[in-house]
């Protein structure tokens, strides 16, 4: 091992006491490092700026919907003279989409860029956060006081203090007055339209959504009808949620695709007709059929007219009339019709249909079905988007069902099994099934670029007209 | 710095900041509808306290260029610098959100990382590597000044080989190229005055050959060249056998000149040993600074940018 005989003072006479007055490599490097880098940066920005790209500057990618615009700044973040701050504006938004207002009693209407936000990478702008449904819906407010909702005015989200759905918590049952038993038509069947034959109904023999063109098992073949029909009758009024809904909602029940072939409208006791009264008609216009039917059938049998009761059919222990009746033709046919109008009313028509008599008329009125095609007025539901369950895993109370007044309609804790809050799950924000903006009131957008001024840009976008009220 | 119970204010404090700016991140999303995003007055808050933060670590810089102002003790301002400095990764991260955004905000994002990472990287060789450096190189010098020293090592080893073997015949260290540090003005020792000295001691050429040979073969290589690791004399254990060998073979009365070489080799040992070390506990330096200049301008032009747009 060396011996050091080296002093402190001897190693400190070494050194140059003017040394940090010169410059060292490794303080040479720092610096040109720390100078070399920071140009790098600068000129990078430059070079963009230059270049008028900010899409460097962009907080994050556009969504998908506005992915053609996304080195078009200008086209929402609109520059005002005098004004630093050029953030994009409602009427940016509304240069290309009406914003129909959510309700007319609504304390205030947030920013549009407040519930779609931007910048978020490649989602869906209409996936909006619950906190901004929640702002007002978890402590409604209203103007002047005044609620439609008597019942949700917490909520907090689909899984958090929201209510049950209004059709099961009125507790006022089915508003149809179409008598069905669900029990008795899911049971084995022991005769089917063809004779007798053991047959199994299944759902959607009768439940399908006008979009499903498949034949129907016991119905007539879809006519295109049901569209038409769920579109002007069922629902009088566009649906706001949903604008094409042929996949979404069951088609309404239709007598002639779903009953008829069980069910026949027979009226003649001695079946001297092979067709049933037609369906869908007042008692009124049924009378008049069955006039004409018995009036064209006694002219072309006028013996039928001598009519000899049978003493073994008299039950009513009644005095019976004389062995043979001649009657004129208007008394046959009236005495025909008082017969066939008798088992329509008592057992026919009233199997399914509400009859009532009012005091002095003649002909009973009929209450008319009231079948709702839409549960959930307030929001929107999709069967199509589940169509890979049994119907039976939601409409558990089907099977049982004995009662027209019955609501067949699950509850939200069914829907809560699948959509949940979490990751795996389905999707239970309140955008789901809700809409904030009513699409019903939307008004017609304008359009004012061309494609190639959006794929290029353009030098300066028009000036954003003010936004109109009740928008948003 | 080594970092001590004069840390803990610094430290317990940056750590309540930082569960406080974790619950709040955690509440704040329940207001805004938009959840957490760096455009909403929470989210801007954060952003506005990170570059704060920053701007006070990056400011450790001038208080260095000027000392003599009275901005503070340097050990306060270095103390600052490491705490505040790391709080600003989570207030910058609960700013984005946790997301990285567009191209600028993703450089800066990736600057902030290797700020922080490379600073927490310098804190722990600070913090271990100067007592290391006290235990393993006892005759430490002022780093600028290792080529300088060793010059002078070169020319004092010169000096005693030619006091007892007279002139070396090679080049005088006073012809080379001097080092940047130049030699010291107290230190005296003309350059070439070793390569050119008389003897003190007549020795014979054959008492001194040994000697001569060993310092011109393989020491005086190794001191003009000290880089090359692989050489013997750069590895004690080997060294300490060489000069047992040495020994044996020269005269009694030069044994004080064997040791006097052994004693250069060893301190030349340790100026390789400081100069390694010192690349350890500075290098990280040519990282961290220039990145965080590069950091607080594009910083500040997002500023701009994201308050406008």
């Amino acid at each position: 091992m060396a011996r050091f005989t080296r002093t402190t003072k001897k190693l400190a006479q070494r050194i140059d006491l003017q040394y940090f007055k010169r410059s060292s490599p490794f303080r040479r490097w720092r610096f040109l490092l720390s100078v070399g880098l920071t140009a790098l940066a600068v000129v990078w920005l430059a070079w963009q700026t230059l270049a008028r790209n900010n899409r460097a500057y962009s907080s994050g990618q556009m969504a998908t919907a506005h992915s053609l615009l996304a080195t078009q700044c200008a086209a929402c973040h609109v520059s005002r003279t005098g004004v630093f701050r050029e953030h994009a504006t409602n009427q940016a938004c509304l240069e290309c989409h009406d914003g129909p207002l959510h309700h007319a009693n609504q304390v205030f209407a947030p920013d549009c860029a407040s519930c779609h936000v931007e910048h978020r990478g490649p989602v869906r702008l209409a996936a909006t956060s619950d906190t901004n449904c929640t702002q007002c819906h978890g402590s409604l407010q209203a103007k002047g006081g005044s609620f439609s909702f008597a019942v949700d005015r917490n909520i907090e989200g689909f899984h958090s203090r929201h209510p049950e759905f209004a059709a099961l918590r009125s507790g006022k049952g089915d508003s149809g007055t179409i008598r069905l038993n669900h029990s008795v038509h899911l049971r084995k069947l022991r005769v089917s339209p063809n004779g007798p034959e053991e047959i199994q109904l299944d759902c959607d023999d009768c439940h399908r959504t006008p979009g499903d063109k498949r034949p129907w098992r016991f119905g007539e073949t879809s006519s295109g009808r049901d569209e038409a029909q769920l579109r002007t009758t069922a629902m009088e009024k566009p649906d706001p949620l949903r604008p094409n809904p042929t996949r979404a909602y069951m088609a309404p029940i239709n007598y002639s695709k779903h009953c008829a072939a069980c069910h026949l409208l027979q009226f003649d006791t001695k079946k001297r007709f092979t067709e049933g009264v037609p369906h869908g008609k007042q008692p009124r216009e049924i009378h008049e059929f069955l006039m004409n039917k018995y009036q064209g059938h006694i002219a072309n049998h006028p013996a039928d007219l001598r009519t000899i009761p049978m003493p073994d059919q008299n039950l009513t222990g009644k005095p019976a009339s004389p062995l043979a009746q001649n009657l004129s033709p208007p008394q046959w046919v009236d005495e025909q019709v008082a017969e066939a109008e008798k088992i329509l009313w008592r057992k026919t028509c009233n199997q399914c249909h509400t009859l009532s008599f009012p005091k002095g008329a003649s002909l009973p009125e009929v209450a008319p079905p009231n079948i709702p095609v839409k549960w959930m007025l307030h929001a929107a539901f999709d069967h199509n988007a589940h169509r890979m369950m049994t119907c039976t895993s939601c409409h558990a109370g089907a099977t049982t069902s004995q009662l027209t007044s019955d609501v067949l309609l699950p509850g939200i804790q069914n829907c809560r099994q699948c959509h949940r809050p979490v990751l795996d799950a389905a999707e239970s924000r309140c955008f789901e099934c809700h809409t904030y903006h009513d699409w019903s009131k939307e008004k017609p957008v304008k359009g004012r670029f061309t494609s190639q001024e959006l794929l290029h840009g353009i030098a300066t976008f028009p000036q954003p007209r003010d936004a109109e009220p009740g928008q948003r | 710095m080594l970092i001590d119970e004069t840390h803990k204010k610094w430290r317990d404090f940056s750590l309540v900041f930082l569960l406080v700016a974790t619950a709040f991140y955690c509440w704040y999303p329940m207001r805004p509808p938009q959840g957490r995003n760096g455009g909403s007055a929470v989210g801007i808050a954060f952003g506005i306290i990170g570059s704060a933060f920053m701007v006070f670590a990056g400011l450790l810089g001038a208080r260095k260029k000027f000392p003599v102002w009275r901005l503070g003790p340097a050990q306060t301002w270095m103390r600052g610098h490491l705490w505040l400095g790391l709080l600003s990764l989570p207030l910058i991260l609960f700013h984005g959100a946790f997301r990285f955004g567009g191209t600028l905000t993703t450089v800066l994002m990736v600057l902030l990382v290797i700020v922080i990472v490379s600073g927490v990287f310098g804190a722990v060789l600070q913090h271990y590597m100067p007592r290391m450096m006290t235990r393993e190189v006892p005759l430490e010098t002022i780093f600028e000044q290792i080529d300088s020293v060793r010059a002078q090592l070169l020319e004092e080893a010169d000096k005693s080989v030619a006091a007892v073997c007279g002139p070396l015949g090679v080049m005088a260290v006073g012809s080379r190229k001097l080092p940047a540090g130049g030699y010291s003005e107290r230190g005296g020792a003309t350059p070439a005055a070793a390569a050119a000295a008389t003897p003190a001691l007549a020795l014979t050429e054959e008492d001194s050959a040994p000697l001569r040979s060993f310092y011109l073969r393989q020491m005086r290589p190794h001191l003009e060249k000290p880089g090359a690791g692989d050489h013997p004399l750069a590895d004690p254990g080997k060294a300490s056998g060489i000069f047992e060998e040495l020994r044996k073979r020269v005269p009694p009365m030069v044994q004080e000149t064997v040791e006097d070489l052994e004693d250069i080799c060893e301190e030349e040992r340790q100026l390789r040993r400081q100069a390694r070390l010192h690349h350890w506990l500075h290098g990280w330096l040519l990282l961290h600074i220039p990145v965080s200049l590069a950091l607080l301008v594009l910083g500040a032009v997002h500023a701009y940018k994201a308050l406008r747009f």
